[in-house]
């Protein structure tokens, strides 16, 4: 045991999958909310 | 209303923050103690310090309404609280992924995550009261208070969360940033805010128009009252 | 003007005393519940005796709570009782202190259904009650803010709960480490800081809440 963590690239791959998914889905959820609000125009 | 400047900004966010990953994941050297996991910090610190800005801008919305009365503060809480609500939750996967590699467990107590959490939850309970409330007025004035109350009640639970954990454990924090992670922290943190910027004008203009709607619907009904 | 308000309201309760019983049935109830999660071992049941006592008295609380608005909003006596001169805050510190009795002595009365079913017995009564009293004011004044607002909405039983359960979160855990801390022993005299938290948890929410009430319900 070194005390360094050894490996781990998956975790980080899945951190900032996670994160720019998050951010896609909410972008594309405000955009289609808006889209819905003006076509009753 | 209708301006591109939100748009603007998430293409610009979108971009930075592709760079400051890049930089993150692929150029900066690994942590000596925490090797490659470490780069999940120049995701997570910039979401960290953007949901806190959330939070703050939420709160300092729900004053000026109070204040106020003007409508369009409440749209600007409410989309301080959604963006919170995201931001919050973002942070409450990284965190967790962050915790398993290093101290083995899924969820530690550790008082910033544990508050992230709390809060998103008080966010939560208040998006969910806006739901049930017809009135647009005491809509605004109650979520108002609700988000002074839950905003107030933040630094309270960190410090009773620390006092909490460190009465039984003494937990393993990761070294302070050297300078060597700065750049891809700063340039992840800036793309972070624009985003949540843009997010953050957007959502407004929903809620606004969702106000707008709501208002002409019983004018229209009055109207055709008046007709008839 | 407060106090009038005040006797009004502990002579509602005082009619609706069997209502008290009833909550009190439901927490009792809770407390068995819990030690039927844990299982027949003993000494983690008294381990965790302090938590199940402030879960269960949470749980009675948004009970309590609720009804501390019934009847105004059943006779829509609010608008009533608002239109009097007086203000909006001695209505709610009246209310808040109302619910407060109410809890504190809930929470006593609960306290030997845990030293019976949890074998958590303690001598030091005085502090136990000081922890209960302390934690039941943290419960009522934020409580008593929500259960206004709520009785005027159509999902109040489960707005309530999703509304005061996160913030009353620093109380709960000073209440059930302070709680712990009485029957468990207190070697190295912690409960001093747990005792203080509770305050400045108090004194934070029974200031701001009654600063906010009077816009809570207003027209």
């Amino acid at each position: 045991m070194t005390g360094v963590v050894e490996g781990g690239w998956e975790f980080v791959i899945a951190a900032y999958a996670i994160t720019v998914l998050g951010f896609a889905i909410y972008g594309a959820s405000l955009v289609a909310r808006l889209k819905e609000l003006n076509k009753h125009d | 209303m209708r301006s591109k400047t939100p748009y603007v900004l998430l293409a610009l966010g979108t971009l930075l923050l592709l760079f400051g990953s890049y930089w993150g994941l692929f150029v900066a050297p690994s942590e000596r103690y925490m090797g490659e996991v470490q780069r999940i910090m120049y995701v997570h610190v910039p979401t960290a310090w953007n949901w806190m800005l959330a939070v703050l801008f939420a709160f300092g919305c729900a004053i000026a309404y109070l204040f106020t009365a003007n409508a369009k503060w409440d749209s600007r809480m409410e989309a301080g609280l959604e963006v919170g609500v995201l931001l919050a939750f973002l942070l409450c996967i990284q965190g967790s992924i962050w915790a398993k590699p290093t101290w083995g467990v899924w969820w530690d107590w550790d008082p910033r995550l544990t508050s992230v959490a709390v809060l998103l939850m008080a966010s939560l309970g208040i998006l969910a009261l806006r739901s049930f409330v017809d009135d647009p007025s005491r809509r605004a004035v109650w979520s108002a208070v609700a988000t002074i109350i839950a905003s107030v009640d933040l630094p309270i639970v960190y410090f009773s969360v620390k006092w909490w954990n460190s009465l039984h454990q003494e937990q393993s924090t990761p070294q302070t940033v050297s300078s060597a992670f700065h750049l891809p922290l700063r340039v992840n943190a800036v793309a972070v805010l624009l985003l949540m910027i843009g997010f953050l004008m957007l959502r407004t203009r929903v809620a606004a128009l969702r106000l707008e709607r709501e208002s002409a619907v019983p004018q229209l009904q009055q109207e055709a009252g008046e007709l008839a | 003007m407060l106090t009038a308000a005040l006797r009004k309201e502990l002579l509602l309760q005082w009619r609706t005393r069997g209502q008290m019983m009833a909550v009190f049935v439901f927490g009792a109830t809770a407390l068995l519940l819990f030690s039927f999660a844990i299982g027949p071992d003993a000494s983690a049941l008294r381990t965790f005796s302090a938590g199940f006592l402030w879960l269960g008295l949470l749980l009675s609380s948004t009970l309590t709570l609720a009804e501390s608005f019934h009847s105004e909003m059943e006779n829509r006596a609010l608008e009533g009782l608002l239109l009097l001169p007086s203000d909006a805050r001695a209505l709610y510190y009246a209310k808040a202190i109302a619910n407060w009795l109410q809890l504190a002595l809930l929470g006593i009365a609960l306290v030997p259904v845990m030293v019976v079913l949890y074998d958590a017995g303690t001598l030091q009564l005085l502090k136990l009650l000081g922890v209960i009293l302390l934690g039941t004011a943290g419960l009522s004044a934020p409580g008593t803010l929500y259960a206004g607002m709520t009785a005027q909405v159509k999902a109040k039983q489960m707005l309530l709960p999703l509304l005061l359960f996160p913030l009353i979160v620093p109380a709960l855990l000073a209440s059930v480490k302070a709680t712990s801390l009485v029957i468990l022993g207190d070697p190295m005299n912690q409960s001093g800081a747990w005792l203080t938290l509770l305050a400045a948890f108090d004194l934070i929410y029974w200031s701001l809440c009654g600063l906010l009430f009077g816009r809570v319900v207003e027209e």
